[in-house]
């Protein structure tokens, strides 16, 4: 009988055809779904992520094991709809306006859908109002915003005015990218900022569960 | 042995560095000082010089402040056309012997940068992975994209007045590491189309080359380095395609490898390989 933590091993290192049989088996001894997810993939996805934060693992390594867990929720997220579970927090995520870069939020986005939130990526070169309309749109509880151009980051200031003006009191913000610091993220009223992918994940829990 | 014709426009004063970015946050200019010595005794041909978001005013006193410790000229490295022209305003080319600045850099999405070629001649970096289209930006994908885009921005040079050996084609790498996408792919076939258009006979490349192998881990597990023998093995690919500049470490000891070295076989096996192939071909390069 496959367990959830030899699934867990098997996300963590990125062997998803491993993962994929391992899940199906999962659910032939009648496993939920949402077990599967939050006690087999979930718990790949944050040892890989731990690891990528000491130093021992690579990017590369998220990548594959992200994958791995992509394709074990191709199995699982019919079942889940299905049975109307929804995953418990939902993020909207974009590079703001003016901006085309794409990596780092692609890397977020895959290591917040790793620990199980619902993803709307709205990609890049998005405007305020489009972040706006996408939060009320699918009731998020975070928005993260990427930029990678000092020329860009005044975008992410009014993205951050316009979601406040918008009313839209509860939804926490989230900011990134190579020229973001810290102390811009305090500057325009962001709720957080995050260095790395790994460590996004870490901020996104804190920031919904404290909601 | 330095690989000849290979131009290095060192990196190191760069606001987004961790280690220089603390010398900007404490205002040690000795310390910023101190890199472009460093870089200039090392070989670099110009000194890259990006404040981040600082003012233009600030620029324009850290061109001074590099220009007065090296003869080297000097990469205004920033986006904004205000922090630019600050950034031209302040260079002195007597003091480079001469020798323009390199604008780092202009794109389809702020073409009013040419405009400064008139404040001070420069030497153009012209970002090729982005165009406008529809008066809307939009990232270049396939290397006939990149290409197209070149090609226009060369033309867009040549209007006010700079010719095309004077400028600079960027066609933008990306980190191989994640590169799920076929963004090498996309990269070297550019550099192609860009090296055999006779209209661009001349013209010179140029990548940002650290971020090729960022993602990467610094050591294999015998020791030795893995993200500059890969970016050898890409240099050694792409020099005789026409890329003569790379904005870089003086510390990394370019090289041209010899086509059996581990570094050169895996960027070959990545190009003929797709998707997460690619990635998990540069793991087994750095984890045997």
């Amino acid at each position: 009988m496959s367990t959830l933590s030899e699934l867990a091993i098997a996300v963590e290192a990125g062997k998803r055809n491993d993962a994929k049989a391992l899940t199906l088996g999962l659910l032939d001894d009648g496993m939920q779904p949402l077990d599967i997810v939050e006690q087999g993939l979930v718990p790949g996805m944050s040892a890989i992520g731990e690891k990528f934060k000491n130093n021992e693992v690579f990017v590369p390594e998220m990548l594959i094991a992200a994958r791995a867990m992509k394709e074990c929720m191709g199995i699982l997220e019919p079942l889940l709809a299905q049975a109307g579970i929804k995953p418990k927090y939902t993020a909207v995520i974009g590079t703001v306006q003016g901006d085309l870069h794409d990596i780092g939020k692609n890397l977020v986005a895959m290591m917040l859908k790793g620990a199980n939130f619902g993803i709307v990526d709205l990609g890049t070169n998005v405007p305020p109002e489009k972040f706006v309309a996408a939060i009320k749109e699918h009731d998020a509880h975070l928005v993260c915003l990427s930029a990678l151009l000092t020329t860009t980051m005044p975008a992410m200031k009014s993205t951050v005015q316009a979601v406040r003006e918008a009313g839209l009191t509860s939804v926490k913000i989230m900011v990134g990218g190579a020229p973001v610091t810290q102390d811009y993220s305090d500057e325009i009223g962001a709720d957080g900022y995050s260095p790395d992918a790994a460590s996004a994940v870490d901020l996104a829990t804190k920031l919904a569960d404290s909601i | 042995m330095p690989i000849p014709n290979l131009t290095i426009i060192g990196e190191s004063i760069n606001d987004s560095v961790p280690s220089t970015h603390k010398f900007f946050e404490a205002n040690d200019i000795a310390g910023l000082k101190n890199l472009a010595i460093a870089q200039d005794v090392g070989g670099a041909g110009y000194i890259d010089v990006n404040v981040g978001s600082r003012t233009g005013e600030f620029l324009a006193e850290m061109v001074r402040q590099v220009q007065s410790v090296t003869a080297k000229p000097l990469a205004i490295d920033t986006p904004d056309p205000a922090m630019s022209e600050a950034g031209l305003r302040a260079y002195d080319s007597a003091r480079a012997g001469g020798k323009m600045p390199i604008l780092n850099s202009i794109s389809e999405l702020r073409m009013e940068m040419f405009e400064l070629y008139r404040i001070m001649p420069f030497m153009p970096i012209l970002l090729a992975s982005e165009r406008m289209e529809n008066g809307a930006g939009q990232p270049n994908h396939t290397a006939e994209e990149v290409y197209q885009t070149a090609l226009r921005m060369v033309r867009a040079a040549a209007k006010h007045g700079i010719p095309v050996d004077q400028c600079i084609i960027d066609p933008a790498i990306s980190p191989i590491g994640a590169d799920t996408d076929g963004r090498f792919h996309c990269l070297m076939g550019a550099i192609r189309l860009i090296h055999g258009d006779s209209e661009l006979k001349g013209v010179h490349m140029s990548v940002g080359l650290s971020n090729f192998s960022v993602m990467i881990p610094p050591k294999r597990p015998d020791g030795s380095p893995s993200k500059s023998p890969l970016e050898s093995a890409f240099l050694t690919m792409a020099v005789p395609m026409g890329m003569d500049f790379v904005i870089g470490s003086v510390k990394r000891k370019y090289q041209l490898l010899e086509p059996d070295h581990p570094a050169m076989v895996c960027l070959d096996d990545c190009l003929k390989l797709e998707g997460f192939d690619v990635i998990m071909r540069v793991q087994e390069y750095y984890t045997n």
